[in-house]
């Protein structure tokens, strides 16, 4: 009996003394605490040449908490957004290279920081200075156009007559001019396009023959706010014509025509990058149906709209072949 | 309706032909009868505040449960239940209902193996299949047993089993050596059936197998395994949750005290199985208890240890009786914004449709308010501590006494490295007046008091205060024989804070609720009560009901209410 007590006491004993490690569930403070910031926010580098510099930020909470940074571009207006959630912000989570979130691309410009946490009004202010932009590409990039020398008389196009397409300077996706297109035709859904031919870029190199390993990219500027119903009303079409035995023609009887085609439903500047290998075969296409993005002849852009549906725009800007990926993840 | 009215006829009507024809055979009837009816009547300022309510409102109904054995042999008995209810305010068989309530064969094999088929009552041990006592229901005067009798036959709550519907087998085996000997029982149960596009089907297999020693120990082993069954459903993933349990026991007497040692030993996993075989998620816990009991001819007295792993999860231990997400029968929405009301004390103690039939697979919610120690029974996780229990009784039974006291803490804290304390004590006095005093008329007074109270340190978010408190009291006095006065009262308090936890399907706990308490309910009634016999009776009663959440503008109630009921049990 007495023996058997021990055990029972003992055995409880050892369970009872067994203690779990941490916390079940999240913390308590994360939800519901307050707020404090126990070491200031700073920008740690507070100004960079982005071609080999970067930059980050440091803070610490007394609490997890998702938290937003903000760099914006006082001259440009390009932002870019760093986001977290955490008790401290240092270089494993706010380390900045010069990326942009929203077009524009950054220039040489000061920028202002703005800190702020979603579910608390507190924010922080800072100011950061970009010496030199960032560069996209990784150099095997292929430059179709960015218009700052105008608009090349090489580029044949067509707009109707009630719309146009026009050089401006100032607000452009990156540096400072960009190509406007837009205008209202109430007969056709065409607004214009313009053919880019192959030779302005082969001569500064030769495309990847791989499709999934090339992508085309291109700034369009939306802006659906000029609609008279404010919905989106621009549709834009890419074509890709490959000239497959290289005789300097297109033969849609024995060759293969490429496009894609999609809604311009956003406003302002936006990087659209296509890989290769996504691209459609067109309906009638007579070629090989292999994608040779390094036989391409030329790329035409249309810009089309609903006739009943009134004004439509999407200007374009910085048209280039990146390798590898989406010339923004370079 | 009409195909199983038919049916029951046809049955009714051919077993005793059978019988008649097999001399062997026999048929006997029992079952139970009640007639209940009650209507409440909005009262006090609520009246006059909440005019989209209507003014009373009731039900009542007449109910017959006809059992009926038939024993074909000396081997086996086939019992079947059929219900006829009849609600108040039909005719002509416009409310009536005719269900299939029970049905059930039970037999032995050569006289060595019973078998049970079809309804069945199932129950090991408080970690493995129990099913534990609802909250605010210990130490409740016997005054409020027409309440208690129509929950508990309504919800086929027998004592701590569960209900459940398959196969059940048992034997044993007498030695005459060291072992005395050898008992197994095993079960075979259907707790959910197939659900077109639905959750799969949920089974549960178990058994215990029990060795007594010659020198007054014993040793069991228990197990429990609820699973879904992943070819009976669409379901990617499928659940599963098995339980054991060994027990050792052992018993000595010493002058006039029985020692009852106990150690319960077990663990559990549950997760959840893809038909690839791979877990989405699983947890395993343990869990220990060791109890001391000593009982002699006035007191029984127990001393338990107990821990329970954060992780320790089993369906069969831990499924609640009350649920929480039903609507309550009476003034189920209230006040001009017409919001559905929570279930209260009055509802857990007068209404049977607030209750759970089935096992839960996940962990059931709860209302810290009315039961913030132990919601999920002696299984519940995440606590070790200790509890006392005490029960005296005087050489005539004029007074009974208990007592009780436990005291836990958490293993781990909850959104915090702070753990919760939690407290737990209840007495009971039931005095019979009339044998300790000339008074000749049967006279009991019964009184009880339980309370709850949960502490934590740490920082003003993290810190909790809560108490409450539960003072029942009865008085049953008789009239003339068999015809009782009876009083009672059940006043609940809860006051202070508590931190709630929001689980995600996996009982993972994913938030927190910020909770305020200061609430006061009662339910007082007087009535008179006839009793034919202890089981057959009828209670006339009126109640008055108050409900008075101060953390909360709306949250009020008050009622009056008048309640009948028949009560026979054969």
């Amino acid at each position: 009996m007495k023996k058997l007590s021990y055990l029972f006491l003992t055995i409880t004993l050892i369970f009872i003394s067994c203690d779990k490690e941490g916390i079940e569930g999240p913390s308590l403070n994360d939800l519901f605490g307050e707020l404090n910031i126990l070491e200031d926010f700073a920008i740690i580098n507070d100004s960079a040449t982005f071609n080999n510099e970067s930059a980050y930020f440091t803070a610490k909470f007394s609490k997890i908490v998702d938290w937003k940074i903000s760099i914006i571009g006082q001259s440009s207006g390009a932002e870019k957004i760093i986001l977290g959630k955490s008790n401290e912000i240092n270089a494993t989570n706010s380390l900045w290279s010069g990326e942009v979130t929203t077009l524009p691309f950054f220039k040489e410009e000061n920028c202002s920081v703005l800190l702020t946490f979603p579910n608390h009004s507190d924010s922080i202010y800072g100011t950061f200075k970009i010496n030199e932009a960032k560069t996209y590409g990784n150099g095997s990039e292929l430059v179709v156009s960015d218009f700052e020398n105008g608009f090349n008389p090489n580029f044949t196009n067509f707009f109707q007559s009630t719309c146009l397409k026009k050089i401006e300077t100032g607000d452009a996706g990156q540096s400072d001019r960009y190509l406007v297109q837009e205008g209202t035709c109430d007969w056709d859904w065409l607004i214009g396009y313009i053919d880019y031919p192959a030779s302005h870029w082969f001569d500064q190199g030769v495309l990847n023959a791989n499709p999934d390993n090339v992508y085309f990219n291109m700034m369009i500027n939306g802006d659906s706010t000029l609609s008279p119903t404010n919905e989106a009303n621009s549709l834009f079409k890419l074509e890709f014509y490959e000239d497959e035995n290289q005789d300097g023609y297109y033969d849609q009887n024995t060759e293969d025509r490429l496009e894609v085609e999609f809604d311009v439903d956003w406003n302002g500047w936006k990087m659209v990058s296509i890989k290769y290998s996504d691209l459609i075969l067109a309906w009638n296409s007579g070629g090989n149906a292999i994608r040779e993005p390094n036989k391409i002849l030329k790329i035409r852009t249309l810009l089309l709209a609903n006739p009943e549906s009134g004004f439509a725009k999407a200007d374009v800007d910085y048209i280039v072949w990146s390798e590898g990926s989406a010339i923004l993840n370079q | 309706m009409k195909n199983l009215i038919t049916k029951i006829i046809f049955f009714l009507g051919l077993v005793p032909i059978i019988s008649s024809g097999q001399i062997s055979q026999k048929v006997w009837y029992d079952g139970n009868s009640r007639a209940m009816f009650y209507r409440d009547a909005l009262s006090g300022n609520l009246k006059d505040i909440d005019t989209t309510s209507t003014r009373s409102e009731g039900e009542g109904y007449t109910a017959i449960d006809l059992g009926m054995h038939f024993t074909p042999n000396d081997e086996i008995e086939i019992f079947s239940e059929i219900r006829i209810k009849n609600d108040f305010g039909y005719m002509w068989g416009s409310g009536a209902y005719v269900d299939l309530r029970r049905l059930s064969v039970k037999g032995i094999l050569n006289d060595r193996i019973s078998f049970n088929l079809g309804d069945m009552y199932l129950k090991q041990t408080a970690f493995t299949l129990n099913n534990f006592d609802q909250e605010l229901s210990k130490y409740e005067p016997s005054v409020f047993q027409a309440y208690r009798d129509l929950i508990e036959y309504e919800n086929f709550y027998l004592d701590n089993y569960w209900r459940m519907q398959g196969l059940q087998s048992n034997f044993s085996y007498t030695f005459y050596n060291a072992i005395n000997s050898v008992e197994a029982d095993f079960f075979a149960s259907r707790v959910r059936g197939v659900e077109w596009l639905g959750e799969p089907e949920l089974l549960m297999l178990g058994g215990t197998s029990l060795i007594k020693l010659e020198n007054s120990l014993s040793l069991a082993l228990n197990h429990v395994n609820a699973f879904e069954v992943q070819s009976s459903s669409l379901d990617t993933a499928t659940y599963y949750n098995p339980v054991t349990n060994i027990q050792l026991k052992y018993a000595k007497k010493i002058n006039s005290l029985t020692y009852r040692l106990s150690l319960d030993v077990g663990g559990s996993t549950r997760g959840w199985e893809k038909g690839d075989g791979t877990n989405i998620f699983e947890t395993s816990g343990n869990f220990i208890k060791g109890k001391i009991k000593a009982v002699g001819k006035n007191i029984k007295s127990s001393l338990a240890f107990s821990y329970v792993d954060p992780n320790f999860r089993s369906a069969g231990a831990q499924s609640r009786r009350v649920n929480y997400i039903s609507a309550p029968s009476s003034y189920a929405y209230y006040t001009n914004n017409t919001i559905l009301r929570p279930v209260s004390l009055m509802d857990i103690t007068t209404d049977p449709n607030i209750y759970n039939h089935r096992l839960s697979t996940s962990l059931m919610q709860y209302n810290t308010l009315y039961s913030a120690v132990s919601p999920y029974g002696e299984a519940t996780p995440n606590r070790v501590g200790t509890s006392a229990l005490f029960d005296y009784k005087n050489n005539d039974e004029s007074i009974l006494a208990s007592a009780d006291l436990a005291f836990f803490q958490e293993i781990i804290g909850q959104g915090t490295e702070e753990k919760r304390s939690l407290l737990s004590s209840g007495l009971s006095v039931a005095a019979h007046i009339d044998k300790m005093t000339p008074l000749k008329n049967k006279t009991v007074f019964e009184v009880s008091i339980s309370s709850e109270g949960v502490t934590r340190g740490g920082s003003e978010l993290e810190s909790i205060s809560f108490n409450s408190l539960l003072l029942s009291a009865g008085l049953s006095y008789e009239l003339f024989k068999n015809l009782k006065l009876i009083g009672g009262i059940k006043s609940f308090s809860g006051k202070g804070n508590e931190v709630g936890a929001q689980r995600d399907e996996y009982d993972q706990v994913v938030g927190y609720e910020l909770l305020d308490f200061d609430s006061k309910e009662e339910i007082m009634m007087l009535g008179l009560q006839y009793n034919f016999t202890n089981d057959i009776y009828f209670s006339l009663q009126t109640n008055q009901i108050e409900i008075d959440d101060k953390t909360s503008d709306i949250a009020q109630l008050s009622l009056s209410r008048i309640y009948f009921m028949f009560n026979m049990n054969l």
